[in-house]
């Protein structure tokens, strides 16, 4: 989570992560069961007013991790635009803008090692019947590592590519970078079994 | 290093231990038994240092030969090699597996058996003056910070051996000189690759590797000079024929 706990204080940093990750789960499956455009707006709206009472570098930080969303929206813009039936599409939108901003929100409030504490609570159960759940969280510890190396890789070759090219680089990049990404896993499997494995 | 562990240590060994990749030969027929407690590799770009690293850690084995890390084979006993080898990879980003110093530092603990790594591994940072670093991510850190910490995540497992591999490379001057202190004060042996003669100049062993094969082994003094003056002489030429492709 590194780049993506937020270092500016907030009141939300100081709840506990499990109850986060509860409240988170209610929220959401609350979410799904509305039926209706208009509620959904008033929880969204409400929801962006909290962002901008944690202040504006949160909101402007939560507005930019929306961006992924968009080409999602504009899909479903065609989509129900075609079909005629925009209640529906503006559903499904608030939904997906509200849950995925709630969720950046926990994310954003709550430091990497108290999600990984809360998740291996979770999980409590699963160990005694035998689950290897070590291995789940070395998985989202490792995710979480290579998120921002991987992120710099892509940039990396991004920045290489208009070195030497006046054209944007777009999907060009992606076999350079699942290239990267191969190399990136041989070095964590070397590095692991450095020290001992994943066991 | 007393009594029984003494005893214990043979060193690491290797037997006509040769490595070929796709039809190349990277490695070819290397019989070595090193013991000192400083010991360097030099060698040019290609010759094949990090290689050898990477054989003597177990990181691969040797398509034929043997090689040895107190009588047993690294690339099958990897339990055993935890408190015998440790490796300093080039690239600290390589090595960092986990988000944050602390979970860097437990996880060798933790993979030794130690139940209190996590204690352990907060206790280390505060001994050397950095307890604030424990829930620090590790994208924050600098380059020398992090290969600090590799280290230091090394030192924690408390392996007879270190393995280095250009742990100079990437440092800024008053870095390096602080991890060469750092690196001289360690009861540990240390085995240093480095293109740089001077890296290695205080060590009491130098192979010189050239093109996969052991090109020259001795003191400092009767290896360095040879070596310092071959690479100022390929220097002088426009490619390097010699290395295989």
């Amino acid at each position: 989570m590194l780049t993506l706990t937020s270092p500016v204080e907030t009141p939300l940093h100081r709840w506990p992560a499990g109850l986060k990750l509860a409240l988170l789960c209610a929220a959401t499956i609350l979410l799904f069961r509305m039926t209706t455009p208009l509620p959904l707006a008033a929880i969204a709206t409400a929801l962006a007013a909290l962002h901008l009472l944690l202040g504006r570098s949160i909101a402007a930080t939560a507005l930019r991790q929306l961006r992924p969303l968009w080409p999602f929206l504009a899909l479903l813009a065609l989509w129900h635009g075609w079909t005629g039936d925009l209640a529906q599409g503006a559903i499904i939108a608030l939904r997906l803008i509200t849950a995925m901003a709630l969720a950046n929100l926990v994310t954003m409030t709550t430091r990497l090692s108290d999600m990984l504490a809360a998740l291996d609570h979770l999980t409590a159960p699963l160990a005694r019947s035998g689950l290897p759940t070590r291995r789940l969280t070395l998985a989202i510890a490792l995710a979480l590592r290579f998120i921002p190396v991987l992120s710099d890789r892509i940039d990396t070759i991004r920045a290489a590519w208009a070195a030497r090219s006046p054209r944007r680089p777009g999907w060009r990049i992606l076999i350079p970078a699942a290239l990267a990404a191969l190399d990136e896993a041989d070095h964590v499997a070397e590095s692991l079994r450095a020290r001992g494995g994943a066991g | 290093m007393t009594g029984a562990n003494a005893q214990m240590d043979q060193g690491i060994v290797l037997r006509g231990a040769s490595l070929v990749i796709r039809g190349t030969p990277i490695l070819s027929d290397l019989t070595l038994a090193l013991t000192e407690p400083r010991i360097g590799i030099v060698g040019q770009n290609g010759s094949g240092k990090t290689t050898l690293l990477r054989l003597m850690a177990g990181l691969v084995a040797p398509t034929s030969g043997s090689v040895t890390v107190d009588g047993i084979d690294p690339a099958r006993d990897r339990k055993g090699m935890l408190s015998r080898l440790g490796i300093l990879f080039q690239n600290p980003d390589q090595q960092i597996l986990f988000p944050t110093v602390a979970e860097e530092l437990a996880f060798g603990l933790r993979q030794q058996g130690h139940k209190d790594a996590e204690t352990r591994a907060r206790a280390a940072l505060a001994a050397e003056g950095r307890a604030e670093w424990a829930d620090l991510p590790v994208s924050t850190l600098s380059q020398g910070q992090r290969q600090w910490l590799c280290l230091q995540a090394i030192l924690l497992m408390a392996p007879r051996t270190i393995l280095l591999d250009e742990p100079f490379a990437a440092l800024d001057l008053p870095t390096a000189a602080r991890l060469t202190r750092r690196l001289a004060s360690l009861p540990q042996r240390l085995i240093t690759i480095s293109h740089s003669p001077a890296a290695v100049a205080t060590c009491d062993r130098i192979l010189w590797l050239d093109g996969g094969c052991l090109r020259a082994d001795g003191p400092p003094d009767a290896v360095l000079p040879a070596f310092t003056a071959e690479m100022a002489r390929l220097g002088e030429a426009d490619a390097d024929p010699h290395l295989p492709r």
